[in-house]
């Protein structure tokens, strides 16, 4: 029998908690209602009792909700984990929203443009910079 | 009187240096305590790669990445030496420094071409001094390295590890064991092993775990997962996140160590500085006296030659 959903501790479905853990430190960890997480391919939410989960994370902007408040997050690739109503986040880098300077992210979009690529592994480099640059830039915009 | 003023003004030097070393014990256990706190709080990041690679590892654990890859010939290395900026922390550099040559001087006999990447005024000076040549030299991971530092120097050697540019990837740094306990180790990062990742840096530090840690994943009941891609494109992506984490936590071990030693150094040094004061003293109201009794004798000498 798994642990999942049954939940024996706390109410089913009722509340999620959010984990937000980069390789310095635990940037943030709170009770929220829904969280919105950038999957490899696209956006994902999550609200309470759903099935555990694995996934992958692209470069874009995770959104937590708490009583109709929201809070914005640049997150820098990684992995999400979510079980028993808990998500981790696992991210190189997590940015407040309001931090994340569209000026710059415009110029390493640029440079990341710019770049020469020419085996695979240039190449694939050269996307994820692409990519990381573009979510930056229209998280830093959007405000 | 010229001998115990003498003693004197030793002794007022030796108490000088004394505050000065007591106060440097002092900041490095302020730093120290600063230090293990940040490496308390990244383990909360190694944790939770461990946990999710032990969840997908029932899948399947034959990934292919080209970090994992063993080249049959190693041609060309890569060794880092991580450092101190500043000395006066004892037998910190010399062993690291100690362990780094040797693996050098293995590398030449074993005609591997190794550049050389120091971390630390300490170690730059070092190989300065012995004419050894070093491709690059940091001085900017002091004792609070950055993640951010730290990943572009990662980014740098995937690429050159996968460019076949190097064969091997080695760091000399101190390991942290406990605080009683630390030593000088050169650890090969790349080409990782499966296992490696499997047990993603194996927690050198497993004492106070954070608050937010989840409960120990239980054996036997698996939560059944759902995969976003799917397990094995997961792994894949974690081997690299791993290799960064890993090199990450060797700074941090380094900046931890650093603190320690500078911290036994300093404390030796404040008992030292007690015990030369101590003897100063006794030197000197031995001195005195000495001074005084003569002057008596004199008196007395003087009085009775009146008489």
């Amino acid at each position: 029998m798994s642990t999942h959903d049954t939940g024996d501790a706390k109410k089913p479905g009722d509340r999620l908690q959010c984990v937000v853990v980069t390789p310095e430190r635990t940037l943030f960890d709170e009770v929220v209602e829904f969280v919105a997480l950038p999957l490899f391919d696209g956006e994902l939410g999550i609200l309470p009792g759903r099935a555990p989960l694995i996934g992958r994370l692209g470069y874009g902007e995770l959104r937590t909700k708490v009583h109709g408040a929201t809070k914005r997050y640049f997150v820098d690739g990684g992995f999400a984990q979510v079980r028993d109503d808990v998500v981790t986040v696992l991210t190189n880098r997590a940015v407040p929203a309001a931090q994340v300077d569209a000026n710059a992210a415009s110029k390493e979009l640029e440079l990341a443009q710019a770049r020469r690529a020419t085996t695979d592994f240039e190449l694939a480099e050269k996307n994820k910079a692409v990519a990381r640059a573009r979510a930056q830039l229209r998280i830093g915009s959007a405000r | 009187m010229a001998k115990a003023r003498a003693i004197v003004k030793r002794r007022k030097a030796v108490q000088n240096i004394r505050k000065i070393t007591r106060t440097m014990e002092l900041i490095a256990t302020a730093r120290f305590k600063k230090a293990l706190d940040r490496a308390t709080e990244a383990e909360a990041y190694t944790r939770k790669i461990a946990e999710l690679v032990a969840d997908l590892g029932s899948t399947s654990l034959d990934v292919s990445h080209p970090l994992l890859e063993r080249r049959e010939k190693v041609k060309n290395s890569l060794l880092l030496v991580l450092t101190s900026n500043r000395g006066l922390a004892g037998g910190y550099n010399g062993n690291v420094l100690r362990v780094a040559t040797r693996v050098l001087h293995d590398d030449q006999t074993e005609g591997i071409a190794t550049s050389l990447e120091v971390a630390g005024k300490r170690g730059i000076n070092y190989f300065r001094f012995r004419g050894t040549p070093m491709d690059a030299s940091y001085t900017h991971y002091e004792d609070r390295p950055q993640f951010d530092d730290v990943e572009k120097l990662a980014d740098r050697y995937i690429a050159l590890y996968i460019n076949g540019k190097i064969d091997r990837l080695d760091v000399a740094f101190t390991r942290f064991i406990n605080s009683a306990r630390q030593e000088a180790v050169v650890q090969t990062l790349l080409p990782m092993s499966t296992a490696s990742v499997a047990q993603a840096v194996a927690s050198v530090r497993q004492a106070k775990p954070t608050g937010a840690a989840a409960p120990p994943p239980t054996r036997g009941e698996r939560t059944p997962y759902e995969f976003l891609p799917d397990a094995k494109s997961i792994l894949e992506e974690i081997v690299p996140v791993s290799f960064k984490v890993r090199l990450f936590k060797c700074f941090l071990d380094a900046a931890v160590s650093e603190q320690i030693a500078r911290m036994v150094a300093m404390r030796g040094a404040t008992e030292n500085a007690d015990d030369m004061i101590k003897s100063l003293t006794r030197l000197y109201n031995r001195a005195r006296q000495a001074q005084i009794t003569r002057e008596l004798a004199e008196l007395i000498g003087g009085a009775a030659a009146l008489e």
